[in-house]
């Protein structure tokens, strides 16, 4: 009696209009990572359609863009160390274009150039295999002749590099460029309501018919959710942190993102969240600020065109620009204290 | 005076009202079911109920899971960079964990479902 | 009636009957809304006494009548018509007269299982504030935290239920003695 008289009230209010469309997820181990893509609409044969390319899509990408493992880029880096002119490969060229801008905007804290040190480190391709630091003369010589994007010369669809440690790596921003990629793809198949979340940072598109996307933001330190936010419309959500990927070694914990001034993991901050238009920017973004810490990551966000940032440091601080404050809902109680600052 | 209907309207009214402090009063958000992939196709789905251990066989060899007080985690895994142990306890409807190189990844089912999409 | 269009609006003794109960219902309702209420949205509902009370003796469609002038009129004079409290209330009051017409039509049917006032009163006052409660969420606060606060609601629109429905029997014995020794005299 009851059920039936708020089924009568909900049905009323609600004036009978319920959506046909839904939400259609699929979980892909790509790109050395777990994609998930979330789809909404009503047509479920064009989406499992969708999946399946971009999964194909991701494959070719992880294949294509891979430091170390047969491919494109691989290919490309061994011509680069000989000091030669290199043709520079199509599937490369716009990846390198995006990167190089990114890295200058950064003020060189993000730098694809660095793919020896990362595998020195032992994070390359998004996997932990190393169980120690690199020997510590090793990385002095290293850094003495560090490397950076500027020793790459280009001209006519030719590269060249002025430094022999020069060695590709777009692990700090390739997720982020690739999930751009792949809303373009959607975009073409016709979907405008879509989330590509590669390993944790997305993209999301459009909304569920009236309800916006809902996306809780992990606590770096902890279980469960420190924040959440809502999108509707187009905007990605990046985060860094150093508790993504590390290995404890003697008592002390050695993460995966650098900082190509002492080659060391960065230290300053556990995580930096950055809410931005397009996947590939914010991604690179925040390993920079992550690398920037406490001390210049107001500049740099400022630099890269930045207005929605979160850091947070290892003692749990919480930093954030005005914009963010907007977004931010704290999913913690009691709220943390933010310190909100501007640029 | 109470008459026989009167009887009824109780009686559903004392089924009614500790349903809802149940469902509505207990964690929503915990999930109930924890769903085991392997190499992206479910193998298994267990109650988060239910403490117990369970040994799964991934791409490297065997990640073991465990399962107590409604949450789950990693505790062993065929992988050499153990972030899947690291990541810790899940709980919440929609949390993921996953062992890559060993392809084995776990999902909560269930709860509130209140997030589309967790950023980490 | 005459050249000029006039018409008498010519009352029936149930339109009297209607107006006073009504009457009653409404001044209670204002009455109790100037009482202070610890959670939003709980009134202790007494004015449905009169709801009740009209429901057993006279049926159902009079008790609509006077449910739904409680609500009007009582917004009206309260000055709360149209906001969101009216609207409030006119969910409740909808929900609980959609209830107790199935309850009200189920006992003619089923005369061994009818309801007396104290059912009748426990039901109008669960469904009442579902009604309230679902309105609430729809239309005000979307938020799932408002779950939290429903089965606190229902159990305090039980005893309000209950604490009205002994009122309404005491009113309605009052009513059926008066008649008795009215037409007995």
């Amino acid at each position: 009696m009851r059920y039936l008289l708020l089924l009568i009230m909900v049905l009323a209010l609600s004036g009978c209009d319920h959506p046909s469309a839904h939400s259609h997820k699929q979980q892909m181990y790509v790109f050395g990572t777990l994609v998930e893509v979330i789809i909404w609409t009503e047509d479920e044969a064009a989406a499992t359609e969708a999946m399946s390319q971009l999964s194909a899509q991701f494959q070719r990408q992880h294949q294509q863009w891979h430091p170390w493992e047969a491919g494109e880029l691989h290919t490309f880096n061994q011509q680069l160390t000989t000091g030669e002119p290199a043709p520079i490969p199509d599937v490369i060229a716009p990846l390198l274009q995006r990167a190089s801008e990114l890295s200058v905007a950064s003020g060189g804290l993000f730098d694809p150039s660095l793919g020896q040190l990362v595998k020195l480190w032992g994070f390359s391709d998004n996997l932990v295999n190393a169980t120690q630091p690199p020997d510590a003369e090793q990385l002095a010589d290293f850094i003495k002749q560090a490397p950076h994007i500027s020793d790459l010369e280009i001209n006519n669809g030719l590269a060249q590099s002025h430094n022999p440690l020069l060695y590709l790596d777009f692990g700090g921003f390739a997720k982020g460029y690739a999930v751009d990629r792949a809303i373009e793809t959607l975009r073409q198949m016709g979907f405008d309501n879509a989330i590509v979340n590669a390993g944790g940072d997305l993209r999301a598109i459009g909304s569920k018919d009236e309800w916006p996307w809902r996306i809780g933001i992990r606590n770096p330190r902890g279980e469960g959710l420190i924040a959440s936010l809502q999108i509707s419309g187009d905007e990605s959500v990046f985060t860094s942190g150093d508790y993504e990927r590390f290995y404890d070694y003697q008592g002390k914990r050695y993460h995966h993102i650098i900082d190509p001034r002492s080659g060391y993991p960065a230290e300053g901050f556990s995580s930096v969240t950055i809410l931005h238009h397009d996947a590939a920017t914010a991604d690179a973004a925040a390993t920079a600020l992550l690398v920037a810490g406490p001390e210049q990551w107001r500049e740099v966000a400022k630099k890269m065109g930045l207005s929605q940032v979160m850091v947070i440091t290892p003692r749990g601080e919480i930093s954030m620009s005005p914009a963010m404050v907007e977004r931010i809902r704290f999913e913690v109680s009691p709220e943390p204290d933010v310190n909100v600052v501007d640029w | 005076m109470l008459r026989r209907g009167d009887y009824l309207v109780f009686l559903a009214t004392l089924l009614l009202l500790p349903w809802l402090y149940f469902t509505l009063w207990g964690d929503q958000r915990a999930g109930a079911y924890a769903q085991i992939l392997v190499g992206g196709d479910q193998q298994a789905l267990v109650s988060l109920h239910q403490p117990q251990t369970i040994e799964v066989e991934g791409a490297l060899g065997l990640s073991i899971l465990e399962i107590v007080d409604g949450k789950i985690r990693f505790i062993t895994s065929a992988c050499q960079g153990k972030q899947c142990i690291h990541r810790g306890w899940i709980n919440l409807g929609g949390e993921v964990v996953s062992c890559l190189p060993n392809q084995v990844s776990i999902a909560i089912l269930g709860g509130e479902q209140r997030f589309d999409a967790i950023n980490f | 009636m005459s050249e000029l269009g006039y018409r008498q609006i010519l009352t029936q003794p149930r339109d009297h009957r209607i107006a006073w109960w009504a009457a009653l219902a409404i001044t209670i309702h204002i009455v109790e809304s100037a009482l202070p209420s610890p959670i939003p949205g709980l009134k202790l509902g007494l004015a449905n006494v009169v709801v009740i009370a009209v429901l057993m003796l006279y049926g159902w469609r009079d008790a609509l009548w006077v449910a739904l002038l409680r609500v009007l009129v009582g917004s009206l004079l309260i000055g709360t018509f149209l906001t969101p409290t009216f609207i409030l209330s006119l969910s409740g009051a909808v929900a609980s007269m959609l209830a107790l017409g199935i309850a009200y039509y189920f006992s003619r049917l089923l005369p061994n299982w009818a309801l007396g006032a104290l059912g009748y009163s426990v039901l109008a006052a669960q469904a009442h504030m579902l009604g309230q409660f679902t309105a609430a969420y729809l239309l005000l606060i979307p938020h799932p935290a408002l779950f939290k606060l429903l089965p606190v609601l229902m159990t305090a629109a039980l005893v309000f239920g209950v604490i009205s429905g002994m009122i309404a029997t005491a009113m309605i014995n009052n009513v059926e003695k008066r008649a008795h020794s009215g037409t007995s005299g």
